[in-house]
């Protein structure tokens, strides 16, 4: 008697633990969601300096210059900043090294260099849109949900809603576009429509239109690590589709938390400040 | 071994229903996420014709459906004749009549079409404590939020003397809070959840509030907009707590339901899921500095098919550069003449009037 009950104790344990078993994560390996998808949640940033410059390019002295005596040296407005407003080199991330411009829309890029300052969006505290938002020098943070994916990023506190079924064409251009995201076994493909043409790639003037076109893929290599790549096609700037990949690392630690960058209040005085009762000098 | 068997697959069934959560009562369950929080996600509404504090043609918390209809009746007949987003002022110098505009057409408003109800009640307050209606500011914080409240109809002297809202800091009223009230548009909330968090996307200012579960305040030092919030689950209810707000913040303020939330404050919210179209939202304000009590509400969510649209404020904003070229514009033609005057009539019914004068004693 005692053997039975002793046996089916046994066994009920067994059955106990196999039924937990099925409603738990999938562990080894990379980290999974309960659909079996690597799970991208969590604090993720870039490690590069993509977000002055993507093409391949030395390090210069200012994000604005002017002509000087011997070589063009920093522009006024942001001399006393010496050292601090460098820009750092970098072999960049655009496949291939350059971007594909089109004659004309080359001519607007230099332009967007020569009038940095009048031009730059990120200046202004505006949305960084796509796919510059994914390599600004802050982190982001990615709330993967059953039905939906949220990005949320610290600069400026630009959030991007992953749709997982397509919502049919945007309604209308946006600053951060619609995203309609799919899997490719273990890739994340995100495809962005509805880009308005006020962003810019980076620091550097590098633009697009609002014909552009991203393709972007999140393909996690290990438990902290994601590799990006992200296609862009704009047939009014770009003479072909071009792509640039960089690696997005997984913030840890008692510090990877996403802070809060609103910096509409931070440029208020360098865009009202004349509008002041008493003006400072 | 029958026996055995029997015992195995019973006890394997029994666990796989314990672990989905089905309980034998009839009470509701909300589902729960794949890593087994209670699932809240979703795009939610708060948008109704209750507001915060008591309608001013109510009598007691609760309408009647005959007082909901009067109500109605009298906002549908101002909305036709637009009274609510044109004024007509006084002649200009030149004997010429101005039509100005103060805000939107119409076609903006969003507020909802009813009273909420809540328990079989139609609601015309969400505060439930006190069950008087009104926020029980004690007399410095309504000596401050009046002299607030008045320099936001006449003081633009910088960016910083203008709405948060209007300078597309946050959104208008207390939109994301939190606590998280209904205002005239944007009433929109998405949530999704990963292990750890509760994110919440604002429509408006496409704000995102993290909540942090199981984690830990900033320092006191540290003043985000929209406060620091953490939270944990107590049962199938989210309780998130906040604080840390900015000063500037609570100032914000929108038609008809003007608030201010201390910075000092401690606030509290409880999210329930009570059905698979309805959360449950009950709020408490604490600051013994500021309230002569605690205040509590009680709000509904309901589910809405969405999407939530971008909110890019910034972008289009010329809110502060027009009202600062406006204001220094008028300086200049009165040449010292009194302080500026934002307006006349119409926005001054939108705040109540014990917000409404500088002195203490109206």
């Amino acid at each position: 008697m005692l053997r039975k009950i002793g046996g089916a104790l046994l066994f009920g344990l067994g059955g106990f633990l196999i039924g937990n078993m099925w409603f738990q994560p999938v562990t080894g390996g990379l980290p999974r969601a309960a659909d079996g998808h690597p799970d991208l949640s969590g604090v993720w940033q870039v490690l590069n300096s993509a977000h002055f410059d993507i093409e391949p390019h030395s390090a210069r002295a200012a994000m604005a210059m002017r002509p000087g005596p011997v070589i063009p040296v920093p522009a006024k407005e942001v001399l006393k900043l010496g050292a601090v407003g460098s820009v750092p080199g970098s072999p960049g991330v655009v496949d291939g090294g350059k971007i594909p411009y089109r004659e004309e829309a080359l001519k607007i890029r230099d332009e967007n260099r020569a009038n940095y300052l009048d031009r730059d969006p990120e200046i202004k505290c505006f949305l960084p849109g796509v796919p510059r938002a994914t390599y600004m020098p802050y982190p982001f943070q990615i709330f993967q949900g059953d039905k939906q994916i949220l990005f949320a990023y610290e600069y400026s506190g630009a959030a991007r809603n992953i749709f997982l079924k397509d919502p049919g064409p945007p309604p209308d251009d946006s600053w951060m576009g619609q995203s309609v995201g799919h899997w490719e076994g273990d890739t994340l493909v995100v495809d962005v429509t509805g880009l308005n043409d006020q962003t810019w790639l980076d620091r550097s003037g590098n633009f697009h239109s609002n014909k552009l076109h991203v393709i972007e893929r999140y393909t996690m290599t290990a438990p902290n690590v994601i590799q990006y790549q992200a296609t862009l096609e704009d047939p009014e700037i770009y003479t072909r589709p071009w792509t640039m990949s960089m690696t997005l690392y997984r913030r840890l630690g008692a510090d990877a938390q996403l802070m809060q960058f609103k910096c509409v209040e931070f440029v208020e005085e360098l865009r009202f400040g004349h509008l002041r009762k008493k003006p400072l000098k | 071994m029958k026996f055995h068997l029997l015992i195995f697959f019973t006890t394997v069934l029994a666990s796989v229903f314990v672990s989905m959560g089905v309980r034998l009562s009839d009470e509701y369950v909300p589902p729960k996420t794949s890593f087994g929080d209670p699932d809240l996600q979703g795009i939610w509404t708060n948008r109704s014709l209750t507001q915060l504090e008591r309608n001013s043609s109510a009598r007691g918390p609760t309408l009647t459906r005959k007082e909901e209809d009067m109500i109605l009746a009298r906002l549908k007949a101002n909305h036709n004749t637009d009274t609510d987003f044109y004024e007509l002022r006084a002649t200009d110098a030149r004997g010429v009549k101005e039509l100005e505009i103060h805000g939107y057409d119409g076609i903006y408003g969003d507020q909802g079409y009813r009273f909420a109800r809540i328990g079989g009640r139609i609601r015309a307050q969400w505060l439930t404590d006190p069950i008087e209606g009104m926020v029980p500011y004690n007399k410095k914080t309504l000596q401050f939020f009046k002299k607030r409240q008045y320099e936001r109809l006449y003081s633009f002297d910088n960016p910083e003397d203008i709405w948060p809202s209007e300078r597309c800091i946050i959104g208008f009223g207390s939109t994301s809070g939190p606590p998280m009230l209904n205002v005239l548009y944007n009433n929109f909330y998405q949530i999704v959840q990963s292990p750890g968090y509760v994110a919440i996307l604002v429509e408006m200012n496409h704000d995102v509030r993290i909540i942090r579960l199981g984690g830990k305040h900033l320092p006191p030092e540290m003043r985000p907009w929209m406060g620091d919030s953490i939270g944990w689950w107590e049962g199938n209810t989210l309780v998130v707590e906040t604080t840390n707000f900015n000063p500037a913040q609570g100032i914000a303020a929108t038609k008809g339901q003007p608030v201010y939330v201390s910075p000092n404050s401690k606030v509290t919210e409880w999210f329930t899921r009570i059905s698979n179209r309805e959360i449950d939202y009950k709020f408490r304000v604490e600051d013994p500095e500021a309230y002569r009590q605690p205040w509590s509400a009680q709000m509904r969510f309901l589910a809405h098919p969405g999407p939530l649209y971008e909110y890019a404020c910034q972008e289009g904003n010329l809110d502060v550069e027009l009202i600062l070229a406006g204001a220094r514009y008028k300086e200049r033609q009165n040449k010292g003449a009194g302080h500026v005057q934002r307006d006349s009539i119409s926005l001054k019914s939108q705040v109540p009037p014990r917000l409404q004068s500088k002195s203490e004693s109206d």
